[in-house]
């Protein structure tokens, strides 16, 4: 096999031809710098248009081109071919949604969750915007920052094993959206996205494997979030306990 | 309807409070407790190379048997939470509820005879 | 979003032998499991409570020194170990404190953690059994 070239492993499933997914090899010219993004677009340009995939910006922000390479949840326009073992890079659509085609996933039940927990800023009551803008401290803006780096690529429910074997759960993402309203200062809506996150399937559901925060490409670090999240519930519950009429 | 699921799930952030406690006891006090009942005493080891044993543990003073409580109890609860959800991702999920039932039953039992033990023995003067 | 689908969707089922798939759910399966010894151990121990409670106190003590309980109780005492291990590790990576414009990280907390362990292993010690 030459130095210039690698083979590209794809699963290829087209419903309405195939009863069940199988991979297809290409071989693809190899450039130090290439990504399987690259490697994608070249198999779809010059060797097979079939081929089928989501992509947008191609440099890590729109969350488009998430995929399994190699086993991992990964951004295929992040993941440089000289950085996997071998020349054989197996790329396949990412784990734990329903596959529409090929490499694309039905993103239908993330979508349905991201709305759920209503992420925008919500107000008991809104200032006029005479009265000025709502003022953040840096040290408010850092409670929730890291949390809003979220580019809704789904890799973390690709690695989610518990979001696997349970598609009720709310899941990473989500709740590190929900957690990033949460502790937004400008945010009065802990009533309102409470008992969303701490429902049954909501973030108790997570035992702390922490694939999430391992694949996530942006650092938001969702396990973290989980955490926190089940720590304000566990002690809202308390407090709703020990002061049922009052204390809020 | 929403209420009562809004019940449960308050219930459930309580017990998963619990289950955090009790993995913080089983981390911090159960080590010892074994390292004294089955490496120190039985090898006579410190602190049981001379005259006394475990059973002091529970009778020596009261700090002693709410030591053996507090430790058996957060061990067991933890412990079993844990497993009941651990089997769940073994591919037993859709027995959760069942195994839920015989995880909490267990603990229930185990700690109330536990209990029941100590109790015993602080008013018949076994424990000082 | 149904009248989409003309044709099926793949879906696939997580395998009861999901976390044999790499290394780090292997790790996390063996660290889950751990919460069997912790358990087992405690009822154990509550069953050499109740030799005590209904016999006497040598049939506890004779109950300590049986191999099978020694032998059981040192695999639970190296689960244990683990289980703390891992439960300092995570305390770690969920409470990061902020110590001027760095973060600590989660093998800090272990390391803390455990000497943390250590003190309050030998106070339990010394309260308990020295006193």
């Amino acid at each position: 096999m030459s130095q210039n070239i690698a083979t590209i492993r794809v699963t290829r499933y087209r419903p309405e031809k195939d009863l069940k997914p199988y991979f297809q090899e290409y071989k693809v010219p190899y450039r130090q710098d290439m990504v399987v993004l690259d490697a994608l677009n070249y198999i779809k340009a010059e060797i097979d248009g079939s081929l089928t995939y989501r992509w947008s910006c191609r440099m890590g922000v729109c969350g488009s081109c998430g995929a399994n390479i190699d086993g991992e949840p990964k951004l295929t326009c992040a993941s440089f071919l000289h950085d996997f073992k071998g020349r054989t890079i197996t790329v396949e659509p990412m784990t734990n949604f329903p596959v529409i085609k090929d490499l694309v996933v039905d993103m239908e039940d993330f979508m349905e969750k991201l709305v759920k927990i209503k992420p925008w800023i919500i107000r008991e009551k809104e200032t006029p915007p005479e009265q000025g803008e709502y003022k953040q401290s840096a040290q408010e803006l850092e409670r929730y920052s890291q949390f809003s780096s979220c580019i809704n690529c789904m890799l973390c429910y690709a690695a989610c094993p518990i979001y696997g074997l349970n598609e009720k759960f709310l899941g990473p993402a989500a709740t590190a959206l929900a957690y990033r309203y949460i502790e937004d200062s400008r945010d009065q809506g802990k009533d309102v996205r409470f008992p969303i996150v701490h429902e049954m399937e909501g973030v108790w559901e997570c035992t702390l494997v922490g694939e999430c925060s391992v694949v996530c490409p942006k650092g938001v670090d969702p396990m973290l979030a989980i955490q926190k999240t089940k720590i304000l519930g566990a002690t809202n519950a308390l407090k709703s306990l020990l002061m049922p009429r009052g204390g809020r | 309807m929403r209420a009562e699921t809004h019940k449960v799930a308050r219930l459930h952030a309580i017990l998963w409070g619990i289950f955090s406690l009790g993995g913080m006891i089983a981390a911090f006090l159960l080590p010892v407790l074994i390292y004294m009942t089955a490496i120190a005493y039985p090898f006579s080891l410190w602190p049981f190379n001379g005259t006394k044993d475990p059973s002091f543990l529970v009778t020596g003073h009261r700090l002693g048997a709410l030591f053996i409580f507090v430790t058996i109890a957060g061990s067991l609860y933890h412990g079993i939470f844990r497993f009941q959800s651990a089997l769940t991702e073994v591919g037993l999920l859709k027995y959760r509820r069942a195994l839920e039932a015989v995880g909490y039953f267990i603990i229930f039992v185990g700690i109330i005879v536990l209990g029941y033990y100590l109790v015993t023995w602080y008013f018949n003067g076994t424990i000082r | 979003m149904e009248d989409n689908k003309r044709y099926p969707e793949l879906r696939k089922q997580l395998s009861p032998g999901w976390w044999t798939a790499n290394r780090h759910y292997a790790m996390y399966m063996v660290r889950e499991w751990t919460s069997l010894f912790v358990a087992l151990y405690s009822l154990i121990f509550i069953y050499g409570l109740s030799l005590w409670a209904m016999g006497s106190r040598a049939d506890f003590l004779n109950f300590l020194k049986n191999p099978a309980v020694v032998g059981f109780s040192l695999i639970a005492l190296v689960f244990t170990m683990y289980h703390a291990a891992t439960w300092f590790y995570l305390l770690g990576a969920i409470s990061p404190v902020k110590i001027g414009r760095s973060r600590t990280k989660p093998w800090q907390a272990l390391v803390l953690n455990l000497i943390l362990l250590v003190i309050v292993s030998y106070l339990a010690i010394w309260l308990l059994v020295l006193r």
